[in-house]
């Protein structure tokens, strides 16, 4: 601290004292009717005269920052960037005027062209191979179903690869405001998710032994999020049996095109049976019927019709003593054109032994997503089983002690010199 | 019992105080010292192992905030896009440019096959190319008379091949 800082200190502690007075007073101040009447005036006037409104995207100074905030409106960003914002003319990015950057845009341009031309052959290709009688094509009607097949695929490629490389569609899929009818959006929103989420969810598929258990094997193509009311629930969560207790909400995103049918199931598979000493599965939830597409993704299990419900939400319990339950949502997709009959569905399938396997084969349903989460006896469970009228709230499982065939023996050698009191720490 | 044994104590206590001192002083001066090097030195050991960063870690904080090391790249949303952009274009280039490299070594090599191919099958006399002389055109091209040098014969055979390689690698003292 220089001299003359330590010579104006004891000021301009004094100031600033004498400013907080004024502050405090005038806070005070402020509880009186008359200054607030006052106050009152002043606004008025104001906003009568000259009424500043401030843009939050470019305020620079404090005043008017303060100005802004007291308004209920908070400036966005810092300063520094407001400050660029004001002095720059709003230019629009592709037409940003760096030399480079319009070269890049340039040679991306003439590649895109390039395969728009592309992608009109391949559809003349194909829709000229579709008026071709299969007769006159070597290798007859298959044959041509399988050329069909591989050109439709290779156009699928085409039209991603014209639009891979824009910027704006990279800068809108990241904002989330991707249009999930285009084909690029739905494919960077697929890449996303193999990225990561789906690695978890095939990792919980195979920790916790769905596949065996459940399904004889199964690969997600679809996203599924679980939720309950505002619980985001991860993969393989141990749920509370109190917020598992109303049904969960689905959002699934698919990342092929059109519209299709879907079925839900929420099955249980270790529900304990003792008579057998075994373990069964049981549905919690089915439906069927639902439609579901790329644009629309939420499924809310409890906005199922009467028509598409089969078995309403029962909630997740896992009674006292018995390990934990693994309770597996699946999406199932039904063919094209493919509606089940809920009514028979209703009278043929039960709750209790209810069969993922064999319900996937009977009705010729995909699997393409999963979600899985967990439940185990917790102090709401009982509440939850009396308020959904569940019986067995009171039984507590107990593992059944199994008598060794070998008779016990007298402890013999180190295990018998060492066996006071004395020598407990040593003991296992 | 409890008040006599107060007036012992008070009675004593200058005493015992001259005592303790002394022996307190000797017991801080001695068994301490004596003890200080082995207490301190396996507490310090074992703080040392707890406190110890591993020396790669060491290295790597050394490096990167070493001074002479370019601080690394922070781009806003739209220069990062740009930067993203010129990248992808970068590469679309390159490899367009490969490709059309390999196409065109892919065009040669096809076009000198295809020569070949009629070269061999091309009679001169007889336009079937069955006679004698079919071919001979071919064989011509394919005549390696002169191509190390005149009278040449190539490096493999410049020594004479033998099974295992002689005692003496090279022999140096060799002249002319």
């Amino acid at each position: 601290m220089s001299g003359c800082q330590k010579a104006a200190r004891p000021l301009a502690q004094c100031l600033r004292s004498s400013q907080a007075l004024c502050q405090s007073a005038r806070a005070i101040r402020l509880f009186t009717r008359s200054s607030r009447l006052s106050e009152e005036a002043v606004t008025e006037t104001a906003s009568f005269t000259t009424t500043p409104i401030y843009d939050p995207e470019a305020v620079t100074s404090s005043k008017e920052e303060k100005k802004l905030m007291k308004t209920g409106v908070f400036p966005i960003g810092s300063r520094r960037r407001r400050a660029a914002i004001k002095t720059s003319e709003n230019i629009l990015f592709e037409q940003l005027p760096y030399q480079c950057f319009q070269e890049a845009r340039k040679v991306l341009q003439a590649d895109r062209e390039e395969k728009l031309q592309l992608i009109a052959k391949e559809r003349l290709r194909i829709s000229n191979l579709i008026a071709t009688d299969p007769k006159s094509i070597n290798g007859g009607r298959k044959f041509k179903q399988v050329r069909l097949d591989s050109m439709r695929r290779h156009l699928e490629y085409l039209k991603i690869q014209a639009d891979i490389n824009d910027p704006l569609i990279k800068k809108r899929f990241e904002d989330g405001q991707g249009d999930m009818t285009k084909p690029i959006y739905r494919y960077l929103a697929d890449r996303k998710w193999r990225d990561y989420q789906r690695k978890i969810i095939v990792q919980r598929i195979e920790q916790l032994a769905v596949v065996p258990d459940v399904l004889p094997f199964f690969e997600p193509t679809a996203e599924v999020r679980l939720a309950f009311r505002q619980k985001n629930v991860q993969p393989g969560e141990f749920v509370d049996s109190r917020i598992s207790e109303v049904s969960a909400r689905l959002k699934v995103q698919v990342f092929d095109k059109g519209e299709r049918l879907v079925t839900v199931a929420v099955v249980d598979s270790d529900v304990p049976i003792v008579d057998k000493d075994w373990f069964a599965s049981r549905c919690h939830y089915l439906a069927a019927n639902i439609p579901l597409s790329p644009t629309e993704t939420s499924l809310p299990l409890s906005k199922a019709t009467e028509g598409q419900l089969i078995h309403p939400w029962l909630p997740a319990f896992a009674q006292k003593g018995s390990p934990y339950h693994r309770y597996t949502v699946f999406v199932l997709q039904q063919k094209p054109g493919q509606i089940l009959d809920t009514a028979t569905l209703k009278e043929k399938i039960k709750r209790d032994g209810f069969s993922m396997r064999r319900f996937v084969d009977r009705n010729n349903v995909t699997p393409i997503g999963m979600s899985i989460f967990r439940s185990i006896w917790d102090e709401g469970t009982a509440g939850v089983m009396q308020r959904a009228g569940i019986e067995g709230a009171d039984i507590e499982f107990k593992r059944k002690k199994v008598v060794a065939l070998k008779p016990k023996q007298k402890a013999r050698g180190w295990e018998a010199r060492h066996a006071s009191d004395k020598y407990k720490s040593l003991r296992r | 019992m409890a008040p006599s044994h107060n007036s012992i104590r008070q009675m004593v206590s200058p005493l015992l105080q001259s005592f303790r001192s002394l022996s307190l002083t000797s017991q801080n001066v001695l068994p301490s010292t004596s003890r200080f090097f082995t207490s301190s030195s396996t507490m310090s050991a074992k703080s040392d192992k707890k406190k110890s960063v591993d020396p790669r870690i060491t290295l790597i904080r050394y490096h990167l905030q070493h001074t002479a090391t370019p601080r690394p790249l922070k781009f806003s949303r739209t220069r990062a896009l740009r930067h993203w952009t010129i990248h992808r274009a970068w590469m679309l280039a390159r490899r367009k440019k490969l490709e059309a490299e390999e196409l065109e070594l892919q065009r040669m090599y096809q076009s000198m096959h295809n020569t070949m191919e009629v070269l061999r099958t091309m009679d001169e006399k007889d336009g079937l190319g069955r006679g004698k002389e079919a071919g001979r055109l071919y064989r011509v091209a394919l005549e390696k008379k002169g191509i190390f040098g005149q009278g040449g014969v190539p490096i493999e055979y410049a020594r004479l091949q033998t099974d295992t390689p002689g005692r003496e690698a090279w022999d140096h003292s060799w002249t002319r």
